[in-house]
C-alpha cells in the first residue's frame, strides 16, 4: 500500500494530526485506533463492490482543472443566507460572513479543537463511530482523525437565515478533508445549504444531533469540476418528533461517493435522503454512488430514501440503499426509491435496495426500476411540435422531480431546479 | 392453468391426495426413520473416500479423476459466509459421505423379495404400488398395467438411486431416465460433454463438495422435438443418521423438447444437525423448455431449533439455445438452514427464465434464498417472484441478482418480492443487486414487508376460522402466484406444506 | 336470542367511552333495526359484539342463546351462530371466494361438532345459493373481495350468510354503497333468510333499506345509548323530520 494515504494509527502519529487541546487529541488518537483496526478499503469488501476506492485512498489526488464558470453567479446565491468560505478545504474569513447568527452558536473546528473541553466532545466521531457498525467505513474514520478544518454549530433556537458552506476550488492538486459537527437542540430548527467542488478531492464528514422535536433540513450542490473527486459521509441521530431532510444535487464530478447513515432513536421522527444526480461521461468519467444506511430503533418513524440518475455517455451509477428495522421498531414505515434514467447504451447503473426487518407491524418496501427514455412519451411531445432534444430535457426532468419534492423550501427548490434545467439547456448548444 | 378453487373441489385422486396428506399431517409428517440394515464407508472424507465412491458406482476412470480433482480444490476453498445464516460450524469430517441400503446389493425378484421396510418408506412418501414395486427393483413391474396418474419416479435413498419407474415406456419415446450412476455407466458421452458445464468444479465451497463426493441423483435427456410423455420425478431421502447426501442432477434438453421435472425432499426427525448440498445442472438447447419444480420439506428441526438438514444447493441452468425457456418453482418449508439460488444463464436470444419461490421459515429456521438472472442474449425476458413467510425465531432472506449485460438488448425484468412476518420474533430481509449495463433493456424491482393483515384476520375469524386456519388461509392467497405455478398435484401438496410448517406460529 | 345487559365499551387505546349503557333484545324470528347518526355508537356495537380487537368492555354484558358472548373468540362466535355483515368487507387478496367459503363452513361444521361437507356436496350447495343471489360462477372463483364492486361485496356477505347460516345476523350500514337495484337483491336475499329460528338486527343511517327489510322493532342510538324504541313507524319519523327533532325531543 505504498501509493495509499497513510491510513494506519503507526503512520498518523500525533505529529502528523491537526494540532488540537485535549478532547480533540483523543478523539482523532482514537480515529486513528479505528481505521488501523479496519484497514483501508478494497475493491474486494462488498461495499466498494461497485466503486473503486484506489483513487480516493491514493498518496496524493489525481489533478483536477477548476472549473470556469465564466462569471455566473453560483447556486443559492438569491438565497439570503450566512456564508461561510472554504478554499481548498481552507476557511476564508475575508470572504465569510461574521460566525454569528441568532440562535447559533458557530465556530471554526479548528477553533473548538483547541480548547482542553468544548461539547463537540459528545458528537466529534461519536456519531462516525456509532456508523462503524455493522458496516466499516474507514474513509469516515480517516477523515475523523486528518479533518484539517469544518465548522462546529450548536442550534437553540430558529435560525431565520440558512448556513451556507461555500467550497471553492481554487487548486488543481488540492486534497481537502473537512470535518462539520452539527447539534439542533430541542425545538430549535436549520436549514444548511452547501455548494462548490471544495478540491481536486474532497473528503468531507458531517455529524448532525437532532434533538427531540428539532428540524434539520439540508440541501448541497456538488459543484461542476469535471475532474473532482468526492467522498462524502453524513451520519446523522434523530431523536423523537425530530425531522431530517438532505438533498444532493450531482450534475459534474469524475468520482463522487455519498454515504448517509442515519440512525433514528426517538419515537415519530421522521428521516428522508434524496439525490438527483445528473452524469455525463463525455466531460470526464462519471462515477456517481449513493450509499444509505437506515436504522429505525424507535417506534412510528417514517424514512424516504429517492435517488435518482440520468446517465449518458459511459456515465456510472450506483445506489446502495438499506433500511435496518430492529426488533421494537415497530409502526415503521420505510420507502426506498432507486430508478435510474439510460440515455444511451454506455451509462450502466447497478443497485442494492436492501431490507432488513426484525420487527413485524412495519410497511417498508422498495421500488427500483431501469430503463430507456419512455418512447411514447417521447413521440407523444414530438407529435406536438416540441423537438427531441427538449422533449427528452422535459422528460428528464418530469423524471428527477420526485427528488426535488423532497426539498421543502420553494426558493431553493426552484434555485435547483433552476440548475439542472440550465445544466440540460447548456448541452443542447 | 386452472384455479385452486377448481382443484378444492375436484373429485377424485386429487380429493384422495388431499386426504391423505391430511391424515398424515402432524408437526413434521415425513419425521419417520426406517431401520434399514445400511452399508456406510467410514466417516471423514479424504482421496480414499472419492475413490471408494467412485468403485461403489462401477464408475470408469475419467470419473474418478474428476472427483478428485473436485477434492482437491475444495481442500483449498473455505465456506462462505456472506449468507444471512448462523450455524455452528460443521465438521465436515464428522459425515458419513457413503450409504446406501444392504439389501440393494443384489436385485430382488418380487416384491416378497423386498426389504419390506423399504416398501414401507416408499408408502409413507405416497408413492403409488407400482412404482413402489419399481422403486423396490421387481423385475417385471415396468409390464404391469399402470395406475392413476404417470409420473415417472427416480427415487434416491440417502446416497444411492433405489430405482427408476417407467424406463421402458420413456425409452420408447427417447428419453433417458435414469440415476445418475448409471447414466455414468451407460451414457459416458452425454455426461462427460455436460457434467460441470453449467456449474463447473470450482463453482463454489458447497458444489465443489458434491463434485468430490455426489453418490447418486437423477439423469434426464430428451432428444430433439420430444415432449416427454409424462412428468419426471424423483423423491429425495435422507435416512441414515450423520450421512450427508450429496446428490447430482443433469437435465439435458436438446432442441425444440420438453419436460417438467417435480422434486420432493424428506428426512427423519434426529436431533443433530443433518448435511445436504446437492448440485443441479440443466442445459436447455434452442426452443427447449424446462420446468422445474421443487417441494422441500427436509426436517426443520425441533421447536427449540435441534436438529434439522442444513441444505445447501446450487442449481443453475443454462438457456443455450435461442428461445429456450426455464421456469424454476420452489416451495421450501423445510431444513434448519437454507442456502439456495436456482439461477437461469440466459445466453440464447430470446431465451426466458422465471424463478417463482415460496420459503417459510418457522421456529428457528433460517432460509436465505434467491435466484440469479443472469441475461447474456438479446430479448431475453425474466421474471422473479418471491413470496418469503417468516414465523416464529426464524430468518428469511431473499437474495438475489438481476444483471444484465451489454449485449442483453431489449431485455426485461420484473422482480417482485414480498415478506411477510407473522409474530414479533421473527426476521425478513431482501437483499437484491441489480445490475444494468445496457439501455434498452429494463429492470424492474418491487419488493414489500409487512404482517398478515389484522381486518382479514378479523373478518376470517369472524366467519368462524380459527386464527391458525385464518393464517393458512391468508398466507396461501399471498403466495398463490407462486403455487399456481406448480404442477396440480405438487399444488396440492403444498398448499397443505403451508399450513402445517405455520403451526404454532399464532396466539 | 341476543340480550345485550348495560354494555359499555371504550376504545382501547385511548380514553374514549363509545357505548355508555346499550339495553337491547332481539327475540328468535324477529328483525330488529338500530338506526342513528353518524359517531353515536351503531358500528362500534355490530364490532364488540363479533369480538373484534380495539374495543374495552368496561361494564355489562351480552349473550346469544344463553351463551355469554364476550369471552369468546370471534371464531367461537361465529360458530355459536353469529354473523356479521361488514360495511367495508375485506379483500383477501389470492385467497379464492369458494376457498374461503368452504373453509369458513368447515371449520364453524367442525367446531360444532357436525361432520365437514364434502367437496360435491359444497359445490351443490353453493351453487345453489349463488344462483338466488345472481352471483355467477365468475365472482365465486375470484379472490374474496378483490376487484368487486360495491354491489358485488355485499351481496357477497349475503352469500356467505346463506352459506353459513348463522342464527344471528347483524347487517352493518349493508345498504352504504349500493344503488336502487342493488339494494332490493341485497334485501331479496336478506328476506329469503328470515325464518323463526333466525333474528336479524339492521343497523343502518337511513330509513331506506328499511322499505325493502321491514324491521318488527326500530331502535334509535344516539350518544352510545339507545334512546328511543318503537316500531317501524319510528323510521318513518327519522325519515321526515330528521335525528334532530327526535333527540332534542329525548333531551326535553
Amino acid at each position: 500500500m505504498s501509493t495509499a494515504v497513510k491510513m494506519t494509527a503507526d503512520e498518523i502519529n500525533a505529529d502528523q494530526r491537526p494540532a488540537s487541546g485535549a478532547w480533540a487529541a483523543e478523539a482523532r488518537a482514537d480515529a486513528a485506533n479505528r481505521l488501523a483496526s479496519m484497514g483501508l478499503p478494497t475493491r474486494r469488501d462488498e461495499y466498494w463492490k461497485w466503486t473503486r476506492p484506489d483513487s480516493l485512498i491514493s498518496a496524493t489526488p489525481s489533478e483536477a482543472e477548476v472549473f470556469d464558470n465564466q462569471g455566473e453567479p453560483l447556486v443559492f446565491h438569491e438565497i439570503d443566507r450566512l456564508k461561510l468560505v472554504f478554499v481548498d478545504g481552507v476557511f476564508d474569513a475575508d470572504a465569510s460572513d461574521a460566525l454569528e447568527g441568532e440562535g447559533l452558536e458557530i465556530e471554526r473546528l479548528s477553533t473548538a479543537a483547541e480548547k482542553d473541553i468544548h461539547w463537540a466532545k459528545d458528537l466529534y466521531g461519536v456519531l462516525e463511530t456509532a456508523g462503524q457498525t455493522p458496516v466499516k467505513r474507514p474513509l469516515a474514520a480517516y477523515n475523523s482523525a486528518q479533518a484539517t478544518d469544518g465548522v462546529v454549530v450548536r442550534v437553540t433556537g430558529q435560525v431565520s437565515r440558512p448556513v451556507s458552506l461555500i467550497y471553492r476550488h481554487a487548486d488543481k492538486a488540492s486534497d481537502a478533508i473537512l470535518h462539520h459537527v452539527i447539534r439542533v437542540e430541542e425545538g430549535a430548527r436549520l436549514t444548511l445549504l452547501e455548494n462548490g467542488a471544495a478540491a481536486a478531492r474532497f473528503n468531507q464528514v458531517t455529524e448532525v444531533d437532532i434533538a427531540k422535536g428539532a428540524q434539520f433540513h439540508h440541501v448541497r450542490a456538488q459543484g461542476r469540476d469535471h475532474d473532482r473527486q468526492a467522498v462524502t459521509h453524513l451520519f446523522t441521530r434523530v431523536d423523537a418528533e425530530a425531522v431530517f431532510k438532505s438533498f444532493t444535487m450531482t450534475v459534474n464530478g469524475k468520482l463522487t461517493r455519498n454515504e448517509c447513515v442515519i440512525e433514528i432513536v426517538g419515537d415519530e421522527a421522521v428521516a428522508h435522503v434524496a439525490g438527483a444526480a445528473l452524469g455525463d461521461g463525455a466531460d470526464s468519467d462519471f462515477h456517481h454512488d449513493d450509499t444509505v444506511f437506515i436504522t429505525h430503533d424507535a417506534v412510528a418513524c417514517e424514512s424516504r430514501q429517492v435517488f435518482k440518475k440520468v446517465l449518458k455517455n459511459g456515465a456510472k451509477g450506483v445506489f446502495q440503499g438499506k433500511i435496518l428495522v430492529k426488533p421494537d421498531a415497530q409502526k415503521t414505515d420505510g420507502y426506498q426509491k432507486s430508478q435510474s434514467l439510460l440515455l444511451d447504451d454506455d451509462a450502466s447503473f447497478q443497485a442494492k435496495p436492501e431490507l432488513e426487518i426484525y420487527a413485524d407491524d412495519v410497511i417498508c418496501s422498495h421500488g427500483s426500476t431501469t430503463g430507456a427514455i419512455d418512447e411514447e412519451a417521447l413521440f407523444y411531445l414530438r407529435s406536438r411540435g416540441v423537438p427531441t432534444p427538449i422533449a427528452t430535457d422535459l422528460l428528464v426532468l418530469a423524471f428527477l422531480a420526485d427528488a426535488i419534492e423532497e426539498i421543502e423550501d420553494e426558493d431553493i427548490s426552484a434555485e435547483i431546479t433552476g440548475r439542472l434545467d440550465a445544466w440540460l439547456s447548456r448541452r443542447r448548444g | 392453468m386452472a384455479g385452486l378453487d377448481e382443484l378444492n373441489v375436484k373429485e377424485g385422486v386429487e380429493e384422495e391426495t388431499v386426504e391423505a396428506v391430511k391424515s398424515l399431517a402432524g408437526t413434521y409428517k415425513y419425521g419417520w426413520e426406517t431401520d434399514i440394515e445400511m452399508e456406510y464407508a467410514p466417516k471423514g472424507l479424504n482421496p480414499d473416500i472419492v475413490r471408494l465412491i467412485s468403485e461403489k458406482n462401477e464408475e470408469p476412470k475419467w470419473m474418478t479423476e474428476w472427483r478428485l480433482e473436485a477434492f482437491a480444490r475444495w481442500e483449498k476453498l473455505d465456506e462462505p459466509s456472506w449468507a444471512l445464516l448462523n450455524y455452528p460450524e460443521i465438521d465436515f469430517q464428522d459425515q458419513y459421505y457413503y450409504a446406501r441400503p444392504k439389501s440393494m446389493e443384489e436385485k430382488p425378484k418380487s416384491l416378497d423379495e423386498v426389504d419390506p421396510k423399504l416398501l414401507e418408506t416408499y408408502q409413507k412418501l405416497g408413492i403409488p404400488l407400482k412404482e413402489q414395486m419399481i422403486l423396490a427393483g421387481v423385475e417385471g413391474a415396468e409390464d404391469m398395467p399402470a395406475e392413476g396418474r404417470k409420473v415417472a419416479v427416480d427415487a434416491v435413498f440417502d446416497s444411492v438411486s433405489v430405482g427408476t419407474t417407467f424406463q421402458e415406456e420413456l425409452k420408447k419415446a427417447g428419453v433417458i431416465f435414469c440415476s445418475i450412476s448409471e447414466a455414468i455407466r451407460e451414457h459416458p458421452e452425454l455426461v462427460k460433454k455436460y457434467l460441470g458445464s453449467v456449474v463447473p468444479v470450482s463453482d463454489n465451497y458447497y458444489a465443489t463438495l458434491n463434485s468430490a463426493v455426489f453418490s447418486d441423483g437423477s439423469f434426464v435427456y430428451i432428444p430433439p422435438n420430444t415432449r416427454c410423455p409424462m412428468e419426471l420425478s424423483t423423491y429425495f431421502r435422507i435416512n441414515a443418521e450423520n450421512t450427508g447426501q450429496f446428490e447430482r442432477t443433469l437435465i439435458i434438453a436438446d432442441k425444440g423438447s420438453y419436460v417438467s421435472y417435480l422434486e420432493g425432499c424428506t428426512a427423519p426427525q434426529r436431533d443433530t444437525a443433518q448435511l445436504h448440498a446437492a448440485v443441479v445442472e440443466i442445459i436447455i438447447e434452442e426452443d427447449a423448455e424446462v420446468k422445474y419444480s421443487t417441494v422441500q420439506n427436509w426436517f426443520p428441526g425441533d421447536e427449540e431449533g435441534k436438529g434439522g438438514i442444513y441444505n445447501f444447493v446450487t442449481k443453475r441452468a443454462d438457456c443455450r439455445g435461442d428461445r429456450s425457456k426455464v421456469m424454476w418453482t420452489q416451495v421450501e418449508t423445510g431444513s434448519a438452514v437454507t442456502w439456495k439460488y436456482p439461477s437461469c444463464i440466459l445466453r440464447g436470444a430470446e431465451s426466458q427464465g422465471e424463478f417463482y419461490s415460496i420459503a417459510i421459515t418457522n421456529n428457528y429456521q433460517q432460509a436465505d434464498t434467491g435466484t440469479k438472472m443472469v441475461h447474456l442474449g438479446r430479448d431475453t425476458k425474466s421474471r422473479i417472484v418471491s413470496k418469503g413467510i417468516s414465523a416464529g425465531k426464524a430468518q428469511n432472506t431473499y437474495r438475489g441478482l438481476v444483471s444484465m449485460h451489454p449485449k442483453a438488448k431489449n431485455s426485461r425484468n420484473y422482480t417482485q418480492c414480498d415478506s411477510l412476518l407473522i409474530g414479533d420474533k421473527c426476521g425478513a430481509h431482501t437483499v437484491p443487486y441489480i445490475e444494468v449495463k445496457n439501455n434498452s433493456s429494463r429492470v424492474e424491482h418491487e419488493a414489500t414487508t409487512s404482517k398478515v393483515d389484522e381486518e382479514q384476520m378479523f373478518y376470517c375469524r369472524q366467519r368462524g376460522m380459527d386464527e391458525e386456519e385464518a393464517v393458512a388461509l391468508i398466507v396461501n392467497g399471498f403466495a398463490k402466484e407462486v403455487l399456481q405455478a406448480l404442477p396440480m398435484e405438487f399444488a396440492m401438496e403444498a398448499q397443505q406444506l403451508v399450513a402445517i410448517s405455520l403451526e404454532g406460529s399464532v396466539g | 336470542m341476543l340480550k345485550i345487559n348495560n354494555l359499555h365499551v371504550k376504545l382501547e387505546e385511548e380514553d374514549k367511552q363509545i357505548l355508555k349503557g346499550v339495553d337491547l333484545e332481539v327475540p328468535a324470528g324477529k328483525v330488529h333495526a338500530i338506526m342513528g347518526p353518524n359517531g353515536s355508537g351503531k358500528s362500534t356495537l355490530s364490532y364488540v359484539l363479533s369480538g373484534r380487537d380495539g374495543y374495552e368492555v368496561t361494564k355489562g354484558d351480552a349473550s346469544l342463546d344463553g351463551e355469554e358472548l364476550l369471552d369468546m373468540e370471534p371464531e367461537e362466535r361465529a360458530a355459536a351462530g353469529l354473523f356479521l355483515a361488514f360495511q367495508y368487507p375485506v379483500e383477501i387478496p389470492g385467497v379464492g371466494n369458494m376457498t374461503f367459503l368452504r373453509t369458513a363452513v368447515n371449520a364453524q361444521r367442525k367446531a360444532r361438532g357436525e361432520e365437514e361437507m364434502s367437496a360435491a356436496d359444497f359445490l351443490k350447495f353453493i351453487r345453489a345459493k349463488a344462483k338466488d343471489l345472481k352471483i355467477d360462477a365468475d365472482m365465486l372463483k375470484r379472490p374474496v373481495n378483490v376487484g368487486f364492486s360495491g354491489g358485488e361485496k355485499k351481496r357477497n356477505e349475503i352469500l356467505q350468510m346463506a352459506m353459513l347460516e348463522p342464527k344471528m345476523c347483524i347487517l352493518d350500514e349493508t345498504d352504504s354503497g349500493l344503488d336502487v337495484d342493488a339494494m332490493k337483491l341485497v334485501s331479496e336475499g336478506v328476506n329469503a333468510l328470515r325464518d323463526s329460528g333466525r333474528s336479524f338486527l339492521v343497523i343502518t343511517h337511513y330509513q331506506r333499506l328499511l322499505d325493502h327489510i321491514k324491521p318488527d322493532v326500530v331502535h334509535i342510538m344516539a350518544n352510545g345509548r339507545i334512546v328511543k324504541s318503537g316500531g317501524p313507524e319510528l323510521a318513518l319519523e327519522v325519515e321526515h323530520n330528521g335525528y334532530a327533532d327526535i333527540l332534542a325531543e329525548i333531551d326535553a
